[in-house]
């Protein structure tokens, strides 16, 4: 009895959903962890986004309708991802979804959405089985079985003689985990030796074991998956304790962050990057995006960022489509209409983003054509440096 | 209303699962035993239901039992739970007061690192596409419900009985108990079992609740908001765990309008009702009653 009850009250409220006509502006949702310890990461999502909602809503938003993001914590674990993803879908009534910041989050609550029938565009889940949660759920952030072979190559051509090789990794960290499988990977196929595989917590910051083992094995290339803070303390402490060879970084050393933390040990480091603010001459959308992200926060744009801006970027081209495929301004259409249309055309066509050229199939992966290595050239006083392309 | 569920549908079913966690907690307090071990359980429960819902080893159970896999999930669970229980909570209830919190804290640990580095438990990015059960997440209530219940009607009869009388004297006074003629390591792992099993089959609930199951669901932090529950709720009442879990669980989401100061907020609250409710929420309720009644609270709580 209580669940045919409850049965007829999904069924009005589906109704009810369909009837609702959209309001401007738009909303877009932001569901990102903007609190607890993942929210280093969030807070640059949230810049990013900021960026792209003044920037595109300046030239007119969608063909003249302006757009509004709207922002609810998701916290750094699973249940409050899904509180907010529900806030975002029921209360704030958005057309889509950018977020949340982890895989682990994603595999939460994006099921919600997808049986909502909201899409959403993950800015930073990569890993494996995230597009395929659903039909609605879709990514902008590479999966690092692109990234990681390129810094790998990149180092056999500056050091031609190595043969050993030592793999480090978080292995509490679930991009780092993904993501050093990828490097093992590529390194066999070189043709080079693992000597020695060493795992660390992301919440270390005492290293001697590994950096021991390290040293021990007299290897010529070390490669690190790790985050910011501990990667850096990682590659720190490599150096102190005598090691020569090349160092090769994950995408976590894509940031900022990672200066202060190595400070002039980082000099020389290979990072493996998604995303360059380097690269503003050959792609225009770039220039701009770092451009107002300087005038706003006084520095380059991490990797995090410009993937949050893309995120909504393809929301805002892709409404535009919806307009153009339905010969109806946004604003006449219901609610449910809109989610459905916008996620069929996400998936049609190209964008041309910070990212480079990029295009999601139909299944929501994303195509994305430039990746980049770079290396770290620290400042004289040894706090703050810059990533110099190299690929 | 259909509006209202959809909205706070899981935030109703997550409190009911905060407290029976908190109650998990609840009853190796009561036997003036201070156990975090809960969420290793809850982790471990959690697990079993994943593995058995996801892997390719027991899809012919899934194909053979249907909808009926869960019920047989909760019960592996609750019976694997309830055996490890015993096997750790025998040596590890030798200690007492904080080396027992302390040894209880390093169980929750071996779980998380060995869940880890295991392939079937899926490392760090865990295990995702668990089954679901049911459609809304509000539908959970119809487990997470009726096992509150019966948790609370058992926990009420236990206390009345002589186990219940067990407990509270070697709560009080574990040597006085034993002098007569209680035998206390049999009560404090009765206490650490039953609290161990009840976690475990809650965390075979959660599983399919929340979508996905991984390494950052037992961890340290966990025991602690367990523990507050208990404390903020009060813990000599077994509605303490129910009422410290309802407010501690919904606070930061009915503070969500204010943004970025909700979690200072939420401290706030904390502190003052550390502060000025000692006995905690219910342990005030009684005192506000009628301080009078002689099943009141005694004054300066042990735990």
């Amino acid at each position: 009895m209580k669940r045919l009850f409850f049965a007829v009250l999904t069924i009005m409220c589906s109704t009810a959903a369909h009837a609702e006509k959209i309001k401007a502006p738009i909303h877009i949702g932001i569901g990102v962890a903007q609190t607890s310890n993942v929210a280093l990461f969030g807070e640059e999502q949230v810049n990013g986004a900021k960026v792209a909602e003044a920037v595109f809503n300046a030239k007119g938003g969608i063909n003249g309708t302006h757009f509004k993001l709207v922002y609810q914590d998701t916290g750094g674990d699973e249940a409050g991802a899904i509180n907010a993803f529900q806030n975002l879908i029921n209360r704030d009534k958005v057309v889509g979804i950018v977020g949340p910041t982890l895989s682990q989050q994603a595999f939460s609550a994006d099921p919600i959405a997808n049986r909502a029938k909201v899409p959403v565009l993950a800015p930073s889940n990569t890993a494996k089985g995230i597009p395929q949660i659903g039909e609605y759920i879709g990514r902008v952030s590479a999966p690092i079985a692109f990234i990681a072979p390129f810094a790998v190559k990149y180092a056999l051509q500056e050091n031609p003689k190595i043969k050993k090789v030592a793999i480090l990794y978080a292995q509490n960290d679930a991009y780092s985990t993904s993501e050093t499988g990828t490097f093992q990977e590529s390194v066999k196929k070189q043709g080079l030796e693992i000597v020695t595989t060493q795992k660390f917590q992301t919440t270390d910051s005492d290293f001697t074991t590994q950096v021991t083992a390290v040293l021990g094995a007299k290897v010529d290339l070390a490669v690190i998956s790790g985050l910011a803070a501990d990667g850096g303390n990682l590659v720190k402490q490599l150096r102190q304790m005598g090691y020569k060879g090349l160092i090769v970084g994950g995408n976590g050393f894509n940031t900022a962050n990672v200066f202060p933390v190595c400070g002039k040990y980082c000099e020389d480091l290979i990072v493996a990057q998604a995303y360059s603010p380097a690269v503003v001459d050959t792609n225009p959308v770039n220039k701009e995006f770092v451009t107002e992200f300087r005038k706003k926060h006084k520095k380059d744009p991490p990797q995090f960022a410009a993937q949050a801006f893309t995120a909504v970027q393809i929301y805002v081209e892709a409404l535009k489509k919806v307009e153009a495929n339905t010969k109806n301004k946004i604003t006449q259409l219901d609610l449910a209409t809109v989610r459905t249309e916008l996620n069929k055309a996400i998936r049609t066509g190209s964008y041309r983003t910070p990212l480079g050229e990029i295009s999601l199939d139909k299944e929501g992966e994303i195509n994305q054509k430039s990746f980049y290595v770079s290396r770290i050239k620290m400042e004289p006083n040894g706090k703050s440096g810059k990533f110099l392309n190299v690929k | 209303m259909a509006e209202f569920l959809n909205n706070y549908g899981f935030l109703i079913v997550t409190v009911v699962q905060q407290a029976l966690l908190g109650m998990s907690l609840y009853y190796p307090l009561s036997a003036g035993q201070l156990s975090l071990a809960s969420p290793g359980f809850y982790a471990l429960g959690g697990y079993i239901a994943a593995i058995i819902g996801t892997a390719e080893l027991f899809a012919p159970w899934r194909d053979l039992l249907g909808k009926a896999v869960f019920p047989l999930e909760w019960i592996i669970a609750g019976v694997a739970s309830a055996l490890l229980s015993l096997v750790i909570g025998l040596p590890a209830l030798r200690l007492r007061g904080i080396y027992l919190a302390l040894a209880t804290i390093a169980f929750v640990q071996i779980v998380r690192v060995i869940s880890l580095n295991l392939s079937i438990t899926g490392g760090a990015i865990g295990i995702f596409g668990i089954p679901q059960l049911f459609e809304s997440r509000w539908g959970y209530i119809w487990i997470f419900g009726p096992l509150l219940a019966a948790t609370l009607l058992f926990t009420w009869r236990l206390e009345q009985g002589r186990i219940g009388r067990a407990f509270r004297a070697i709560r009080e006074d574990e040597l006085a108990a034993e002098a007569m003629g209680i035998n206390p390591t049999r009560y404090k792992a009765q206490a650490f079992i039953i609290g161990g099993t009840l976690a475990g089959v809650v965390g075979a609930m959660s599983a399919p609740f929340l979508n996905t199951w991984n390494a950052r669901q037992g961890t340290f932090d966990a025991s602690i908001a367990y523990l507050a529950y208990v404390l903020i709720g009060g813990t000599r009442s077994l509605w303490g765990a129910l009422l410290g879990a309802a407010l501690l669980a919904t606070l930061p989401e009915i503070l969500r309008p204010l943004n970025d100061s909700r979690l200072i907020i939420n401290g706030m609250v904390l502190v003052i009702v550390s502060i000025y409710l000692p006995q905690g929420i219910v342990g005030a309720l009684a005192r506000l009653r009628g301080a009078g009644k002689k099943k009141g609270v005694p004054a300066g709580g042990k735990t």
